[in-house]
């Protein structure tokens, strides 16, 4: 809820024109009245139409100003004769009718122009970038006409007294957490130029071959193609352009040339997704990162626990190459302590603390000992698995003759039962509280269901009562059953004990995945860092610096367990503020990232919007899949990917929804 | 796989396989939808909108070129209002496009005045404020900014179709432009072809004449085995003058490519007059002498007549390099039982797993180039390239290098035979296989069992392989073992094989003549030297026409007899001229062109019934050859010892790549002249500086050639460019030599 004076946003018709203040009705959406603590906006213009926040605005200048956004971020489009030529009759037209020189008809130029930009652009931003200027048009008819009546500039053409602070963006783009490039790596792929594809991905992901096979991809949940038919397989085809850099040998598609070194240098402690990106992002801003490992590998979580049969090391390890060619030193074997950390904050610019979640959390059942023979911990059970199928390390896990019962519901545990069946049980449970379609949403279809086809049990509604031993050996686990029962008052269905519906089933181990710690022993107590109520560093979740000067936190230790992407999001804003850090000591944002928070404040996708000028019923790609007997007793990808037909089509699906958000401050 | 998808066009039932697009549709049904920037063969680029159609219930239009056909739509190709669009796009067009129509090369066969006046635009109601822009001179092609409309079809075919990624858009909205990374560059003109409009020109051809004053050969390009459709554009050279000249060549862009030969190196006719005393001498040369020496720089009616005159005077036969690449298609032969191998161009295009091997991609064939190219990039088909070499400018195609020891490819083909031939074979070669020492052929080729473990694994799941066979098999010493150990992966694999024939007409050379080993004492050469010569060239003792002045056909790679056609009249004697004096009488050479023998699997076609056509997605021309089954000694040997070569080796290649043999090197846009060129490795082994002069013995001729250091090179290997069709060779294209610097 916003004050406007008035709004065109989203299809509201707000006119405070001319109202006192205090009956100004308000706009239905966030928009960015406030733009940072130090301004205000005075007015926000974009795909979907225009806001101003008070009164006295040049619209005519403001109109112009956006028609100029077009043309100076046309870069990353100009690939259709309406939006090359049409953009630049806009701005044209538009600065003309701004000084003073504009004629009547210029304004009818204008309208049949951005009609044929609105039916036949491209991409989105052509298509839009006409609608909030004929609002204005319409709207603002008599500034404008005052303006070609009398010949004279507009009020602040030659003021330079306001900030047009303008941003590209799109739906799924919006909707990642790391905001990368979504419909200009598709657009590489269309053209069949996947090292400008990687080129795209890699300007805020450095882990395409990672997030292009392992993303829980919240973008596809906020594909506009998803309101015509289904979205886009946006994941799959980030691999693509990874996949052709490694096949091909050539050396790794930075999106920019590594600037020289600034005599700056950050710690990074934990080399996961969050480690990675903070070295990746500071090292092509010239910081010397030096990344201290626990483990001996690199990696993190995604190298010791998502399994190979769904990432395999190989890749990975081009995406940690990728880092490492950026001159990133990695220090392995080296777990970090607080009189390191003391060390560190004298030695080091900055330190950012990436240690991640590798505590298992107990499943809260009756006589749950650490010490009985059978109980095994999600994150310890994965790390010995991935430690040996990987690299060699530690010793092989079978379970040949056992039964696993994992309680869960998450990817970590839908990793442990899939390993279990790899590692030979005979048995694989996987115990949830809730129901299959709340797995499927927490994880994927896909994992469930190939899960499923290897030969897991899943028990739904069901949780451990208690361990039950013999000489501190697990011997059976007493379950519970659950149902759901409906609120009368229609609030949440509330899950309910069966009474007497308990049962008792044998198992050999019991694996807790319900989740993880962060383990934060590091962190100096005299520090006295701010803690989230779930035990995670705290930051304010936009520069992500804890509560003392230069000790930054970025992935799982300060969000709390949640995806790669997720990480990688946190740690590129979080490299991109120490960037800054290391040279002034000031915390800052830059516009882009302002402007970022607040378009997703507002939400760039609609899900409500009709779509027109796309043919609807183009089904989504799907790549093949080992079957179920070529992949249930070894560690080959299971996920074949896209063959180039596919790929082509699944691209040639995607929409271009770029959109320019532009604010007046 | 397949699914037909039905729908309508305007009332009209069409049907396309799914994944193709409305345009598609339309196209094969003949249903005109305007479009500036589609082109057939490559992805499309939908930049230029025009092909927006409208369908029932869909609200908006829907952009057909990119827009997949979806079961029981109903398309509407025209209205009012898709009208009134296309003419708004074409306004915008239109708007600061230089109106220099007068004297741009374009005008006449220009995409944008075309359809500037289809949709009726006649006068620009905008303007924006013009932009300065640099012209461009890139070798071949100039590149005027101010009249390119950014349609990206350059680009896309400098991508998809030639690989080389030269090209690239420079983003900037309005000041978008067109560059070019140079070096990466190879001169096809690809995308000169494709330019809608005069922005990307010919260097040579711009302000030479108007195209409406051009008129249009057919024929068949003569510089290498793809014997690529092409048309001679010719008018008389002034006026009040006959005599006409070949101004540029052109071809069916949205559908075929060329190479930079093809397309620059047009104008090697052998202007000659009659000349009735060598004509004689010329009779009596043949009466005279014991045999001819010819190359493959020759029609199939030639080389029959050629057979003819053989039969006729008892003379021998000698084409050194016909006669290998023949006895190595009858060894292959003797194991896959057909005549000729299985595959083609389009073979190449459409596999997902291709092995090249002892072929030098880019300057042997370049459409073997380009069809690799468009496999991996429309099918991300796996290439790996078996060479001594590495070619850098195949880096983006080529997914595996495997790089051997000069002399070792028996061993890698057993290699590769062992990796995917069938039981079957395994159990008739089993003592072949029993024998084979993988370890041995590994060591002394320098190739990594993983390496083949790799291509192994990498084959796993494909459907399309193809394996081909270059010309550093056809003359090894062990070409015949090889032929045949080709010859069982095509019986009994999944793979298709290509056997690319090393000069323009050699396969059809190989099916029409009965070839001698070697020559008797006293010769009639035939664009080679001999104790009387006749060249084209003109450089002999009487004129013959060039490939650009005769009527006849070729056999070209993929098998199939295509017709060439007459750009230039040529006044003086010809081969059947002499023929008829000989006694071997027809009235043109081409009334042989029924009688080529239909046990190579030539028709009884008449030269003017054969075809020579286009449809929106291919060329119809000409016909393929029956491939005939054959049978003959099936056993294979056992492998020999692997040869080895040590100290500086050199490797008998054409290059640029644009170059191919004498009447390549003729062509005044082309001409260059040939260096020895190796990598700085080279240059220490064998201790010689860039810019040396050296001299060097080569297949029994001496050379001298300057020396350059190409960055493009890897390995102690260097190549010597020949450019020359008057020798022809028999040996394997591997040489160690001694250098001796002989500078000043």
């Amino acid at each position: 809820m916003s004050k406007v004076y008035f709004s065109t946003w989203r299809g509201e018709s707000i006119n405070n024109i001319g109202k006192p203040d205090d009956q100004w009705e308000e706009s239905a959406y966030n928009l960015p009245e406030q733009y940072d603590s130090a301004r205000n906006a005075k007015a926000f213009i974009g795909w979907d139409g225009v806001a101003l926040f008070q009164g006295d605005i040049d619209v005519v200048r403001l109109a112009m100003e956006y028609a100029a956004q077009y043309q100076v971020y046309s870069e990353a489009c100009g690939r259709c004769a309406p939006g090359r030529w049409g953009g630049r009759i806009l701005y044209d037209l538009m600065d003309k009718i701004a000084r003073g020189e504009g004629t009547v008809s210029d304004l009818e130029h204008l309208k049949e122009v951005s009609a044929t930009m609105q039916i036949t652009s491209k991409c989105e931003i052509g298509k839009t970038v006409p609608t909030p200027l004929l609002d204005l048009m319409v709207h603002f008819e008599d500034e404008f006409m005052d303006l070609i009546t009398n010949q004279k500039p507009s009020k602040h053409y030659n003021l330079e007294d306001i900030s047009y602070i303008a941003k590209i963006t799109a739906p799924c783009t919006d909707a990642c957490p790391t905001h990368v490039d979504i419909p200009g790596y598709i657009e590489g792929v269309r053209d069949l130029r996947f090292d400008d594809s990687l080129k795209a991905t890699r300007q805020t992901m450095p882990l395409a071959h990672t997030c292009g096979r392992v993303c829980p991809h919240p973008c596809e949940d906020e594909c506009r193609r998803t309101n015509l038919d289904e979205p886009i397989s946006i994941m799959a085809l980030k691999r693509l352009g990874a996949d052709y850099e490694t096949d091909h040998g050539f050396e790794f598609f930075h999106p920019a040339k590594a600037k020289k070194p600034t005599g700056k240098k950050v710690a990074v402690i934990g080399a996961g997704p969050a480690g990675l990106t903070t070295a990746y992002y500071l090292a092509l801003e010239g910081v010397h990162c030096d990344v201290y490992e626990d483990l001996p590998v690199l990696g993190g979580e995604v190298a010791v626990g998502v399994p190979e049969y769904r990432m395999p090391i190989d890749k990975y390890n081009q995406d940690i190459a990728a880092v490492a060619d950026l001159g990133v030193n990695f220090i392995t074997n080296s777990r970090v302590n607080a009189d390191m950390m003391r060390q560190f904050e004298k030695d080091y610019d900055a330190v950012m603390v990436s240690v991640g979640t590798r505590l298992s959390k107990k499943v809260r059942c009756n006589n749950e000992r650490p010490e009985i023979e059978g109980y095994w911990g999600a994150i310890e059970m994965l790390d010995q698995v991935n430690l040996w199928d990987k690299y060699g390390i530690g010793e092989r896990v079978d379970l040949t003759g056992k039964t696993i019962v994992c309680v869960g519901g998450g990817f970590t545990s839908m990793d442990v039962v899939r390993c279990s069946i790899r590692a030979g049980a005979k048995k694989v449970y996987m115990i949830y509280r809730r129901d299959e379609k709340t797995i499927i949403r927490n994880t994927t279809y896909e994992e469930y269901h190939e899960a499923v086809e290897e030969g897991v049990e899943f028990l739904f509604h069901s949780a451990v009562e208690e361990m039950v031993d013999e000489d501190d050996v697990l011997k059976t686990l007493k379950i519970n059953k659950f149902e759901l029962v409906p609120d009368p008052d229609g609030g949440r269905a509330q899950l309910v004990k069966i009474e007497g519906a308990d049962y008792t089933i044998d198992a050999d181990f019991l694996i807790p995945a319900v989740s993880q710690a962060a383990d934060l022993d590091l962190l100096p107590e005299e520090w006295d860092l701010e803690m989230t109520s779930w035990g995670t560093i705290k930051t304010n979740g936009k520069d992500y610096m804890t509560s003392r000067k230069g000790i930054f936190a970025s992935g799982d230790c300060e969000y709390g367990p949640m995806t790669i992407v997720n990480a990688v999001g946190q740690a590129k804003r979080g490299a991109s503020v120490i960037s800054r850090y290391v040279e002034t000591g000031e915390i800052t944002l830059t516009d882009d990232e302002i402007m970022e928070d607040h378009l997703r404040k507002i939400k760039v996708y609609d899900k409500k919007e009709k779509i027109t000028g796309w043919l609807a019923g183009i089904p989504r790609e799907h790549a093949e899949v080992l079957d179920v007997d070529e992949r249930k007793t070894n560690n080959r990808e299971v996920n074949l990917g896209f063959t180039q037909e596919q790929a082509i089509s699944e691209a040639e699906r995607c929409m271009r929804c770029y959109y320019i958000a532009m604010a007046a401050v | 796989m397949s699914k037909t998808i039905n729908f309508t066009i305007d009332g009209q039932k069409v049907s396309v396989e799914k994944g193709e697009s409305i345009l598609t549709g339309a196209r094969k049904n003949d249903i005109y939808i305007p479009t500036l920037c589609h082109l057939a063969k490559a992805t499309p680029i939908a930049s230029c909108r025009l092909c927006v159609v409208e369908v029932e219930g869909s609200e908006g239009f829907v952009l057909s070129c990119n827009t997949q056909a979806v079961e029981g739509i109903e398309v509407k190709t025209n209205s009012d209002e898709l009208y009134k669009e296309r003419q708004n796009i074409m306004k915008l067009y239109d708007v600061n496009h230089p109106l220099q129509c007068g004297v741009c090369d374009k005008s006449g066969e220009c995409d944008l005045q075309n359809k500037t006046l289809e949709f009726d635009v006649d006068s620009q109601n905008f303007a924006i404020r013009d932009q300065k822009r640099q012209k461009k001179g890139w070798g071949v092609l100039s590149y005027d900014p101010h009249l390119c409309i950014m349609c990206e079809r350059c680009t896309v075919v400098c991508n998809e179709v030639v690989g080389s990624m030269a090209l690239y858009i420079k983003p900037g909205g309005y000041k978008s432009l067109i560059d070019n990374h140079y070096s990466s560059c190879i001169q096809c003109g690809e995308c000169i072809s494709v330019c809608p409009v005069g922005a990307m020109a010919s260097s040579d051809f711009k302000y030479t004449t108007n195209v409406w004053e051009l008129e249009s050969v057919p024929s068949s390009c003569a510089h290498c085995s793809s014997a690529c459709n092409l048309k001679y554009d010719v008018k008389t050279v002034g006026v009040g003058e006959s005599a006409t000249a070949i101004y540029r060549v052109t071809n069916e862009v949205a559908i075929e490519s060329l190479c930079g030969a093809g397309r620059f190196a047009y104008d090697f006719e052998n202007r000659a007059t009659k000349d009735e005393l060598a004509f004689v001498k010329a009779v009596e040369a043949f009466k005279g002498a014991d045999t001819v020496v010819f190359n493959s720089m020759i029609t199939n009616e030639e080389a029959y007549v050629l057979q003819a005159i053989k039969e006729k005077l008892g003379l021998k036969l000698v084409n050194k390099e016909a006669k290998k690449y023949q006895e190595f298609l009858m060894n292959f032969a003797s194991v896959s039982g057909t005549k000729l191998y299985s595959g083609s161009l389009k073979t190449i295009e459409d596999s997902d797993f291709a092995v090249t091997l002892g072929c030098s991609i880019s300057a042997d064939n370049p459409m073997v180039r380009f069809a690799l190219n468009i496999a991996h990039n429309k099918r991300s088909a796996y290439v790996t390239c078996m060479h001594p070499l590495e070619d850098e400018s195949l880096r983006n195609v080529i997914t595996q290098y495997v790089k051997y020891e000069v002399g070792s490819e028996e061993g890698l083909l057993a290699m590769l035979c062992d990796l995917v031939v069938n039981e079957e074979a395994r159990e008739k070669y089993k003592s072949f296989f029993d024998s084979l020492d993988s370890g041995y052929i590994c060591g002394e080729s320098s190739v990594g069992e993983e390496e083949f473990g790799l291509l192994y694994q990498k084959l796993r799941r494909k459907t399309k392989p193809v394996i081909v066979a270059g010309a550093d098999l056809y003359n090894h010493p062990r070409a015949k073992n090889i032929a045949k150990l080709l010859g069982m992966i095509a019986k009994y694999s999944e793979f298709d094989v290509v056997i690319v024939p090393p000069e323009t007409n050699t396969l059809g050379v190989a099916m029409i003549c009965d070839l001698d080993e070697t020559a008797g004492e006293k010769t009639v050469g035939y664009n080679v030297e001999g104790d009387f010569t006749l060249s084209a060239l003109g450089t002999g003792d009487l004129d013959m026409p060039a490939l650009n002045q005769q009527e006849g056909t070729f056999t070209s790679i993929d098998k199939k007899v295509v017709p060439l056609n007459a750009a230039i009249e040529y006044e003086a004697y010809e081969l059947n001229d002499i023929a008829n004096a000989l006694g071997v009488k027809a009235k043109n050479v081409i009334d042989y062109t029924a009688s080529l023998p239909q046990d190579s699997g030539f028709k009884n076609i008449e030269f003017d019934a054969l075809e020579n056509r286009f449809t929106m997605f291919e060329g119809i021309r000409g016909y393929f050859l029956e491939n005939v089954s054959v049978k003959g000694d099936d056993s294979v040997e056992e492998i020999d010892d692997l040869a080895e070569y040590n100290g500086s080796v050199i490797y008998r290649c054409n290059f640029p790549f644009n170059q191919f043999n004498s009447f390549t090197n003729k062509a005044h846009q082309t001409e260059s002249e040939p260096f020895l060129e190796g990598s700085k490795q080279f240059a220490i082994a064998s201790k010689i500086s860039a810019g040396d002069t050296v001299r060097f013995t080569m297949d029994g001729k001496e050379y001298t050639r300057k020396f350059k250091i190409s960055k493009e090179l890897k390995g102690t290997l260097a190549l010597n460019p020949v450019f020359d069709s008057t020798d022809n060779y028999d040996e394997y294209r591997y040489k160690q030599v001694k250098l001796e610097v002989v500078n000043g």
